[in-house]
């Protein structure tokens, strides 16, 4: 008897300690790329996104009519630029976020962004850091943005988009040689892309080989002779820097420079793991391969 | 210094020079360098050896001439073995002027002119700060004005570089780090006209810097106007420094060493000192260069680090000698 009342009281708080969990019920509880869990409890009315691949992400999926607050560079799709800029996008201002009242934030998940991630969970905002620096991040984090906002099924349906796109460049090019590319990103100091960034996978889809694709990481410091030692047959570079690989004499010791090989990449295309990720795997295979997607 | 010992500093630095040119992520012979340098040789070679090679070991000859000169005289004139180029607010106000210029977005070809206005206001701020301070040129006076136009130089930096992009950011750390990575010719004509107008004026001061050397009331015995030829030498010294920050951003280290390097050689005369010291800082300065592109590949590592990792050894190995 007694034993069975000490049961029943048992079951009893169980069931009461698991009412009190579930209320209010979460709609979405994921964790993200800072292994911190991520909780709404209905879908996000209010969305504050400080990264311009997330911010495009939201608003291909449906949600950018709720998007409250962008970072500085948010600057697509053109609709975004009618969001309010909240400033910078890494160690962003905390303050001017709150003041966004949102119920979602969504921050790139780079260290400087720990401690404003941190701010804001203590806030109660619920608040995902995401590193999106490779295609198989793109399409992991645009699906965790759709279960977040409730839009699962368009997120899907973006990622299979793109994903479709992707393997119709591959398929292309998969039967033609493989031109080595250097791929130039910034001046001052010299920096390309290593095998860890989402640009060297489309030069590899695009039917191309990256020639620094053995750095591991996103990208690398490296210098002009280093590049005229690993004689890379194509620059790819944005039409400001492609002007200055023209003009200065010192990129004229790379052969492929004196060839002409210097191919210009679209940046508004070409540039952040987003939603264009398709688009520009394929505008760089026709610099690369011109015809050979159809 | 006898013969001997000059032409050994000569040597050292056509031997580094040399090294310079062949060395590096590609291999030249040195057989080859004299065929690439006319352009009769193998193409490849002479692309490298005329646009990349070359360019750098004489931009990084010529801020090390500077450089080494720049801190001989003002060592000499303030008496004091911690004077360098940059002490007069040469390095702040550059580095506020190529700053600005990169949060402006103008950087590329004004950034040079930029740093150079910049740490030109910044010495004629030093001047006025000790004229107010009612003593126009005493070295100790002058001295403190640097200091204190640095420090606010160092705030307005901090200012700017706050609220700035990740790019600007980027940019202007990697401009006070130094490099001669980008050295092109119209750059090195530029700063050549400088070394020679700006070092020939040193070297015609050298008596004076003698004299001033001895101590104040000793030169004013000797008839000599203190204040205007303390002035006169921080001005050309300055001039000088600026020179190479425009052209190398901030190379530290290299003045402040290279003129006690120079007197370990026996040197007390200063325009021996001179010319010595602009041999000793080329070839530190060329030495670190190549250093820096060697360590690390295919990255390079900062001038300005790296003269003080190849000038400290050097430094105590003299300083040892000495005691």
């Amino acid at each position: 008897m007694s034993v069975l009342f000490f049961i029943a009281l048992f079951v009893g708080a169980l069931l009461l300690g698991a009412c009190q969990h579930s209320e209010p019920r979460a709609v979405a509880a994921l964790r993200d790329d800072f292994g911190a869990p991520v909780t709404v409890t209905a879908a996000p009315r209010r969305i504050v996104s400080l990264n311009p691949t997330t911010t495009e992400v939201l608003f291909a999926i449906g949600a950018g009519p709720r998007v409250v607050g962008r970072s500085m560079y948010d600057a697509f799709p053109e609709s975004a630029l009618a969001v309010p800029s909240l400033g910078a996008a890494l160690r962003p201002n905390v303050e001017a976020i709150i003041g966004a009242k949102p119920d979602l934030v969504l921050l790139y998940a780079s260290q400087d962004n720990r401690p404003a991630a941190e701010r804001l969970r203590q806030a109660g905002i619920a608040t995902a850091a995401l590193r999106i620096d490779s295609i198989a991040q793109f399409e992991r984090d645009t699906r965790l943005i759709g279960r977040l906002t409730g839009d699962a099924a368009r997120a899907d349906a973006v990622v299979d988009s793109v994903r479709a796109t992707l393997d119709r460049v591959r398929a292309a090019t998969s039967s033609l040689p493989r031109p080595t590319v250097f791929f130039h990103t910034w001046d001052r100091p010299l920096i390309t892309i290593g095998g860890g960034s989402f640009l060297s996978q489309l030069v590899d889809i695009a039917g191309g080989r990256n020639v620094y694709g053995d750095l591991p990481g996103p990208s690398g410091i490296v210098t002009v002779e280093d590049v005229v030692r690993r004689n890379p047959d194509y620059i790819l570079a944005s039409p400001i820097t492609a002007a200055n690989v023209r003009a200065d004499p010192r990129w004229q010791a790379v052969p492929a420079v004196r060839a002409g090989h210097v191919l210009v990449f679209d940046t508004t295309i070409v540039g952040r793991p987003s939603v264009t990720l398709g688009a520009a795997a394929r505008s760089l295979a026709d610099l690369l391969h011109p015809g050979a997607v159809r | 210094m006898s013969p001997a010992r000059w032409a050994l500093l000569a040597l050292a630095l056509i031997g580094v020079s040399l090294l310079a040119i062949a060395v590096g992520t590609i291999a030249v012979p040195i057989s080859a360098i004299w065929d690439a340098l006319r352009g009769t040789g193998d193409t490849q070679l002479t692309y490298v050896v005329r646009a990349l090679r070359l360019p750098r070991v004489v931009l990084a000859s010529l801020v090390g001439v500077g450089l080494g000169m720049s801190g001989a005289a003002l060592q000499g004139t303030m008496r004091n073995p911690l004077a360098e180029p940059y002490l007069l607010g040469v390095s702040g106000g550059a580095a506020v002027g190529a700053v600005l210029a990169q949060a402006a977005g103008v950087a590329g070809a004004l950034l040079p002119l930029a740093a150079f206005v910049g740490a030109i206001v910044a010495v004629l701020a030093a001047f006025v700060v000790a004229h107010a301070a009612g003593a126009r040129g005493d070295p100790r006076v002058l001295l403190m004005a640097g200091v204190v136009v640095g420090a606010f130089a160092n705030a307005a930096i901090m200012v700017v570089l706050a609220n700035a992009e990740p790019n600007t950011v980027r940019n202007a750390l990697w401009w006070m780090m130094g490099s001669v990575s980008e050295a092109a010719w119209p750059q090195i004509v530029v700063l050549l006209g400088y070394l020679l107008v700006g070092g020939g004026a040193l070297v015609a001061l050298g008596r004076e810097i003698d004299v001033l050397a001895l101590g104040e009331e000793a030169a004013a015995g000797l008839g000599l106007e203190v204040d205007a030829a303390v002035r006169r030498v921080f001005l050309v010294a300055s001039l000088l420094a600026a020179a190479t920050v425009a052209a190398a951003g901030l190379v530290g280290f290299v003045g402040l060493v290279v003129p006690h390097i120079a007197r370990a050689f026996g040197i007390r005369k200063h325009r021996p000192l001179l010319l010595a010291s602009a041999l000793v800082g080329a070839t530190l300065v060329v030495s670190a260069d190549l250093l820096g592109r060697i360590l690390r590949p295919p990255a390079e590592l900062p001038l300005g680090a790296v003269t003080a990792l190849v000038g400290v050894p050097f430094f105590l190995a003299k300083l040892r000698r000495l005691t």
